[in-house]
C-alpha cells in the first residue's frame, strides 16, 4: 500500500469531483434499492385492498426513485471519469517533473523506446486507480450499511443476513480469488512478450530462416508460443469466470437465507407480512451494487505493480538529485577548450567496454572530426562529452574544470547539439525551432530554414510525432538549424547529413561552418570527404583512437584513416 | 463482421451448449420468480406456517444453485470460442506470412505485422467471451420470460412488447451519434494522449535546450484538453445508458402502476401474477441492456477481424517446388536468366526481360543505381520470389522443378544487414547446418576463417555469448563475418553477396576480400557490387537501370559498349578525386 501513498496525494488534489461522484454513486445505488423496495411493498400493499391515495404515494415515489436513478447514475459516471482524466494530467505532471532529472541515465538503462513506453503505460494504468479500486468500494459500503439499516428497522436478523453476505461477497471471496490470480497475471505478461518476440524473430529473419531452411521450424515454434499464450489466457478468463460464479452463488445464497429467514419470521408473527416481498427484492437488488467489487483485486494489482515500478524509478530519482553536484560554470567567455585523459567506459551489463583509454586535445575554436567504422564508440565518446552519462574511469575537462563538478543545464546552454535521432515535437516548424530560443522571429527562423536548404517549409509546416512526416534528411536540417539558432559556442555533431544527398551537404555544412568559425565544432563524420581543412581528425576503432592528425598527415602516414579512404573511393553509388 | 459471426456458427458444440444454457438460465429464472412469488403469497396472504413452505424453500435453493451453474458454463464456453476462434486467426495470419514470399521484401512494415500477430488477435476475444454469448443468452431468456407473462398477465406482457424495442433503437441513435462524434475527435484525442510519450521521448533533447519547465506545463494543458475532448465524447455515451436506464425502468414503473391499478381499483388480477410479473420486467429489461453494453465490447473485435481479414485477402503468392535432385558433382550448376521479369504491384517498381547466362564458377556482378532493382534480382536467383514471366535455368531445368530444400542447401546469401537469431553465437552459426554434426575443430578453423577467433576469445561466455534480440548488440562488422562463418560452414556451391556499402572495419574488409576469393574457388558467386576492385575481377557485370538491363560483360566490354556505364564510372573517378 505503501506504493500507492503518492497516487492517493495525488488524487486528493480532485478532491472535490471525488465527493461529488461517491455522493452520486451512493445516490444510484440506493435508488435502485429503493425502486424494488418500493415495488414489493407497493404489491403487497395493494394485495391489502388500501386507500387510494397510500397506493399514489407510492407509485409517485416509485417513479421518483425511478428518475433519480437514472440521473444520479449519469452524473456519477460523468464526475467520476472527469475526476480520473484530471488525476491522470495530475500524475503525468508529477511524473514529468520526477524523471527530468534521471534524463539522461533513463536513456542508458532504458535504451530501447520500449521501456519508456512501459514507463508511460504504467502512468496511465494509474488512472484506473480512483475509477475502479478506489471509490467502488466506498459507495457500495455506504449503499450497503445504509440498507442494512433500513432492514433491520424492519427485523435485525435480515439485517444481519445481508451484512454478513456482504462480508462474504464483497470482501472475502474476491480477496481469495485475487490471492490465486496473482501469479497467472506475470505468467501471461510474460508469454505475451515472448509471442512477441518469436513473432518478431519470424518476420525480421524471415529471409534468413527461409534460405536455412528453417522457417517451418520456426514457424511451428510460433504456433505454440501462441497456443500455449492463448490456452493459459483461458484458464485466466475460466477463473474469472469462476470467480464471479461463486460470488454471485453467495449473493443468492444470502437472498435466499433471507427469504428463508423472512417467511419464518412472518409465519411467527415477528414480522408484519406486508414487508416480505419489500425485504426479498432488496436482497436481491443490493447484490447488484457489489458486482464492481469483483474486478476490485484485478486492478488493484495492476494499480499497485505500476505504482511500484514508477516509485522505484522516483527514488533512484530524488537519489540522483542529492547527489548532483552543485558546481557552477564560469560563464564562457568564448569557445571552450576540451580535454579527455584517460577516459573508459562500459555500459552497466555489457562485458566489453564501449571506450578503451581515450585522450584527447581540442583547443579553443577548433574544429575536430571523428572518423571510424560502426560500432567503435564515436557517439558515445560525444555523449560523454555531453555529459550524458559520466565516464567510468578517466577525466573529462571544459575550460580546465572537471566535467562531473559541472552544474548541466550552466554547460548545455552553451552547447548547439545535433544528435543522432534528434527528436521533433508534434506541432509545428516554428515550436520546434523555438526550443533554440524564445525571442526568434519568424524571419529568423525563415532565414535558417533556407540555410539548410528548407526552404520548401514555412515556420508554419505541421510536424507530426517524431517528425514522422520528414525525410530522414529533412530532419538532419531541421536539427541543424535549431543547433544554428541556439547560438552555443561547442557545436556537438554526430553524423549530422548522413540522409542528405552530397551536394546539398557540402553546401550546408559550408553555411554551418561559416556561421560557426569562432566556435569549437566537434563532428563526427559518415564519410571520410571533405575533412580536408579540419584541424584535427580523429579515428577510431573498437573504442580507441588509433589515429590523429590533419588530413594531409593522415593520408602521409598510410595508416587506417589512409586504407579506409582507399576503399570508400573503391566504393560507387554510396549515398544517391 | 459477418466472417465473425459465421466463425462462431462453425463452433457448432459451444453454439449449442451456448443456447441449451440459456434455456435452462431462462427457466430457472422463471421458476426463481414463482417459488418467490409463492413463498410470499403462501406466507404473506394466506398464513400458512414456516413447515408449508420448507419444500418451496429448498427447491428454489436448488434453483438458485442451477442457475449459477448454468452461468458459469455459458461463461465458459464463451471463453472456450474466444481461444479457438484466436487460434484460428493467428494460425491463419502466420501460414499466410510463412507462404508468402514476398514478405521478404517489406522489412518496414513488419512491426505493423507483429501487432497484428499478437494485439490485434487478442482484440477479437471479446466478441466471443462477452458478446456473442450474451445475445445468445438474451434473446433466449427474454423470450421465454416474456412468454412466461404472458402466461401470467397478457397486460404487461403488452406493455414489455411495446417499451422493449425502443431500447435498440436508442442504441442505434446513439450509438451513430456517438461514432460520429468520436470520428471528429479521433486525431485530436490521439495528439493528445499521445504527448506525454512524447515529451518523454523527447526529454534529453528538452534539457538540451533548457525547456524542461515550460513542457511540463504543456503536458497539463494537454491533459486537461484531452480531459476536455473525452468527457464530450463520454457525455453521448453515458447518455446513452441513461435513456436505456429511463426506458427499462419507465416500463418496470408502468408495469407496475398497472398491476396496482388493477389489483386495488379494477381487482381483476390477484396478488400472484401481480407480484409475478413485478419481479420478471426488471429480469426482461436487464438482458436487453446486457446486450447493449456487450455490443460495445464487440465491436472493437469486428474492427480488429476486418484489419485481419484484410491482410489475409491480400496478394498470395505461394511457390511450388518440385522433387528432382541436383546432380551431386563439385561443379557448380549453370544458371540460365530467361526472358525474367517480376513486379511488387501495380504502381510499384518492376524488372523486366532480364537474360543472361552464367558458367558455372564465374563471379557475377550485379552492378546499378540504387532503385535499379538489384536485390530483387538476387531474390529472384535465390528463388524466393516468383517472377512474374519467364524463369531461371539451373542445369537447363527450371528452378522450381528441383527439390526446395536440395537447392538452399546448395546456396547461400550475404546480405548487407545478416539477421542475428536471439540464441548463442553459436546457434548463430549453426543454422547454417542444422543436420551436420559439426566437431569442435571444424568450427575452430570456421571461426578462423571469419576471423571471429579473437573476438569469441575476449568474450567471457565465448561462443556461448547470447547475442541478437535479446542478447548483447554486434557491430556491423561483426554481424558480416558471423554470416561469413555460416558460409564456410555450408560451402556453398553458390553464393548470393550483397555487397556492404559503408560502415565496415577494415578488418572486417580485409576477412571479407579474403573469405569471398576463397569461397569462390568451388562456388558460382553473384554480388550485388558497390566496390570497383570487384567489378573489374567479374567475369560478366549485369548493369541495371530502372529494372532493366542496359550493359552486360566485362569491364572491358562494358566500357566499350555502353555509353551510360562509361560515365558513371568517370563520375565515380571524378567524384573520387575531388
Amino acid at each position: 500500500m505503501t506504493e500507492l501513498r503518492f497516487v492517493i496525494k495525488l488524487m486528493f488534489i480532485e478532491r472535490k469531483d471525488m465527493y461529488i461522484s461517491i455522493i452520486y454513486g451512493v445516490l444510484a445505488g440506493l435508488s435502485t434499492v429503493a425502486v424494488f423496495a418500493d415495488s414489493g411493498y407497493l404489491v403487497s400493499k395493494a394485495a391489502l385492498l388500501p386507500p387510494l391515495y397510500i397506493l399514489t404515494i407510492f407509485v409517485a415515489l416509485l417513479k421518483l426513485f425511478t428518475v433519480i436513478r437514472a440521473f444520479a447514475r449519469y452524473a456519477e459516471r460523468y464526475y467520476s471519469h472527469r475526476a480520473t482524466f484530471t488525476i491522470l494530467s495530475n500524475v503525468r505532471t508529477y511524473f514529468f517533473t520526477k524523471l527530468e532529472p534521471l534524463a539522461p541515465s533513463l536513456f542508458q538503462r532504458f535504451r530501447s523506446g520500449d521501456l519508456l513506453a512501459r514507463v508511460v503505460g504504467d502512468v496511465e494504468s494509474l488512472q484506473n486507480f480512483f475509477l475502479r479500486v478506489y471509490y467502488p468500494p466506498i459507495v457500495m459500503l455506504v449503499v450497503f450499511l445504509t440498507t442494512v439499516l433500513f432492514t433491520a428497522m424492519f427485523s435485525w436478523p435480515v439485517a444481519l443476513i445481508l451484512l454478513l453476505g456482504l462480508v462474504i461477497t464483497g470482501f472475502c471471496i474476491p480477496f481469495i480469488f485475487a490471492i490465486k490470480q496473482r501469479g497467472i497475471q506475470a505468467k501471461i505478461r510474460q508469454l505475451r512478450t515472448e509471442l512477441s518476440t518469436d513473432t518478431t524473430e519470424f518476420l525480421y529473419g524471415f529471409l534468413d530462416l527461409k534460405l536455412y531452411q528453417r522457417l517451418s521450424s520456426k514457424e511451428k515454434k510460433l504456433s505454440q508460443t501462441s497456443d500455449v499464450y492463448i490456452e493459459e489466457q483461458e484458464v485466466k478468463g475460466k477463473k474469472e469466470q469462476l470467480n464471479s460464479a461463486v460470488n454471485h452463488w453467495f449473493s443468492l445464497l444470502t437472498s435466499w437465507s433471507v427469504i428463508a429467514l423472512g417467511a419464518y419470521l412472518v409465519s411467527a408473527g415477528e414480522v408484519d407480512g406486508v414487508f416480505l416481498a419489500m425485504l426479498v427484492l432488496i436482497s436481491l437488488t443490493v447484490f447488484e451494487t457489489a458486482a464492481p467489487m469483483t474486478e476490485v483485486p484485478g486492478y488493484f494489482e495492476d494499480t499497485r505493480h505500476a505504482a511500484e515500478r514508477l516509485s522505484s524509478i522516483i527514488n533512484e530519482a530524488e537519489k540522483q538529485q542529492e547527489l548532483k553536484s552543485n558546481g557552477r560554470l564560469t560563464e564562457l567567455d568564448g569557445p571552450p577548450e576540451i580535454e579527455c585523459k584517460n577516459v573508459h567506459f562500459c555500459f552497466p551489463g555489457e562485458a566489453r567496454p564501449t571506450l578503451t583509454d581515450v585522450s584527447l586535445q581540442l583547443p579553443s575554436g577548433s574544429k575536430t572530426a571523428i572518423v571510424g567504422p560502426s560500432g567503435s564508440g564515436k557517439s558515445t565518446l560525444l555523449h560523454l562529452l555531453l555529459k550524458l552519462y559520466p565516464p567510468s574511469s578517466g577525466t573529462i575537462r571544459i575550460q580546465g574544470q572537471d566535467l562531473a563538478h559541472l552544474d548541466e543545464d550552466q554547460l548545455w546552454k552553451n552547447i548547439s547539439p545535433v544528435l543522432q535521432g534528434n527528436h521533433f515535437f508534434y506541432g509545428c516548424v516554428r515550436e520546434n525551432l523555438r526550443l533554440a530560443g524564445d525571442n526568434i522571429s519568424d524571419d529568423k527562423m525563415n532565414e535558417v530554414l533556407s540555410y539548410v536548404k528548407l526552404d520548401h517549409l514555412s515556420v508554419d509546416s505541421v510536424v507530426l510525432e517524431k517528425g514522422a512526416n520528414l525525410s530522414g534528411g529533412e530532419k538532419q536540417r531541421l536539427a541543424i538549424a535549431r543547433a544554428m539558432l541556439k547560438k552555443g559556442s561547442l557545436l556537438l555533431l554526430d553524423e549530422p547529413t548522413s540522409s542528405v544527398d552530397p551536394i546539398t551537404q557540402q553546401r550546408v555544412m559550408n553555411r554551418l561552418f561559416t556561421g560557426a568559425k569562432d566556435n569549437t565544432i566537434v563532428l563526427i563524420s559518415h564519410n571520410l570527404t571533405g575533412l580536408e581543412h579540419m584541424d584535427q581528425i580523429i579515428v577510431m576503432d573498437q573504442g580507441r583512437i588509433i589515429e590523429s592528425g590533419t588530413y594531409q598527415e593522415l593520408m602521409e602516414m598510410r595508416g587506417y584513416f589512409y586504407r579506409m579512404k582507399m576503399i570508400e573511393n573503391g566504393i560507387w553509388g554510396q549515398v544517391q | 463482421m459477418k466472417q465473425l459471426k459465421d466463425l462462431a456458427k462453425q463452433q457448432k458444440r459451444s453454439m449449442y451448449s451456448l443456447s441449451f444454457t440459456a434455456f435452462v438460465i431462462g427457466c430457472m429464472t422463471v421458476l426463481q420468480a414463482l417459488l418467490i412469488v409463492s413463498i410470499v403469497t403462501n406466507i404473506f396472504l394466506e398464513e400458512m406456517p414456516f413447515s408449508a413452505v420448507i419444500l418451496q424453500l429448498a427447491a428454489l435453493l436448488a434453483v438458485f444453485s442451477v442457475r449459477g451453474l448454468c452461468a458459469y458454463i455459458h461463461g465458459k464456453t464463451g471463453i472456450a470460442m474466444a481461444s479457438q476462434a484466436k487460434k484460428q486467426f493467428r494460425q491463419a495470419l502466420i501460414t499466410q506470412y510463412s507462404h508468402n514470399p514476398v514478405q521478404a521484401s517489406i522489412k518496414g512494415q513488419s512491426g505493423q505485422k507483429v501487432t497484428l500477430v499478437t494485439d490485434v488477435v487478442d482484440e477479437i476475444d471479446p466478441y466471443f467471451s462477452k458478446y456473442y454469448p450474451q445475445r445468445i443468452l438474451s434473446s433466449i431468456v427474454s423470450i421465454i420470460l416474456l412468454a412466461a407473462v404472458v402466461w401470467q398477465n397478457w397486460v404487461s406482457a403488452v406493455i414489455m412488447l411495446v417499451t422493449a424495442p425502443l431500447i435498440p433503437v436508442f442504441m442505434i441513435i446513439i450509438g451513430k451519434k456517438t461514432e460520429k462524434k468520436a470520428l471528429q475527435h479521433v486525431e485530436k484525442l490521439t495528439v493528445l494522449a499521445g504527448k506525454f510519450l512524447d515529451s518523454l521521448q523527447g526529454l534529453v533533447t528538452l534539457k538540451l535546450f533548457g525547456k524542461v519547465k515550460e513542457e511540463a506545463a504543456l503536458i497539463k494543458k494537454s491533459s486537461i484538453d484531452y480531459r476536455t475532448a473525452t468527457m464530450d465524447v463520454l457525455k453521448f455515451a453515458f447518455l446513452s445508458s441513461l435513456v436505456l436506464e429511463l426506458i427499462s425502468m419507465l416500463g418496470t414503473a408502468l408495469i407496475a402502476l398497472e398491476v396496482g391499478l388493477r389489483l386495488v381499483i379494477y381487482q381483476n388480477i390477484s396478488f400472484f401474477p401481480a407480484f409475478f410479473v413485478l419481479a420478471i420486467a426488471p429480469e426482461f429489461y436487464k438482458t436487453l441492456k446486457d446486450v447493449g453494453s456487450a455490443f460495445h465490447a464487440g465491436k472493437g473485435s469486428m474492427a480488429a477481424a476486418e484489419k485481419i481479414i484484410d491482410e489475409l485477402e491480400g496478394s498470395h503468392q505461394t511457390i511450388k517446388w518440385g522433387n528432382k535432385m541436383l546432380s551431386d558433382t563439385a561443379c557448380p550448376p549453370s544458371m540460365v536468366l530467361n526472358n525474367l521479369s517480376f513486379t511488387y504491384g501495380e504502381d510499384h517498381f518492376s524488372l523486366h526481360g532480364i537474360n543472361a547466362e552464367f558458367e558455372p564458377n564465374s563471379q557475377i556482378a550485379i552492378i546499378g543505381p540504387s532503385g535499379a532493382g538489384k536485390t530483387s534480382l538476387l531474390h529472384l536467383l535465390a528463388g524466393i520470389y516468383k517472377p512474374a514471366t519467364g524463369e531461371v535455368l539451373v542445369n537447363d531445368e527450371p528452378l522450381f522443378t528441383y527439390d526446395e530444400r536440395e537447392w538452399f542447401d546448395k546456396l547461400i546469401y550475404i546480405s548487407q544487414d545478416p539477421y542475428i537469431f536471439s540464441g548463442t553465437i553459436k546457434d548463430n552459426i549453426l543454422i547454417a547446418c542444422p543436420e551436420k554434426k559439426i566437431s569442435e575443430n571444424e568450427l575452430g578453423t570456421v571461426l578462423e576463417k571469419a576471423g571471429l577467433t579473437e573476438l569469441i576469445q575476449q568474450l567471457e561466455n565465448g561462443i556461448n555469448t547470447s547475442i541478437g534480440e535479446a542478447g548483447r548488440g554486434l557491430s556491423g562488422g561483426e554481424k558480416q563475418r558471423i554470416a561469413l562463418a555460416r558460409a564456410f560452414l555450408k560451402r556453398p556451391s553458390i553464393i548470393l553477396f550483397d555487397e556492404p556499402t559503408v560502415g565496415l572495419d577494415l578488418y572486417t574488409e580485409s576477412i571479407l576480400q579474403k573469405s569471398i576469393a576463397e569461397l569462390a574457388q568451388t562456388a558460382t558467386i553473384i554480388t550485388v557490387a558497390h566496390r570497383l576492385h570487384t567489378i573489374k575481377q567479374a567475369d560478366c557485370i549485369l548493369y541495371l537501370e530502372k529494372g532493366t538491363l542496359v550493359g552486360k560483360g566485362t569491364h572491358k566490354e562494358l566500357l566499350e559498349q555502353t555509353k551510360d556505364y562509361l560515365t558513371m564510372v568517370e563520375e565515380h573517378q571524378g567524384g573520387a578525386a575531388g
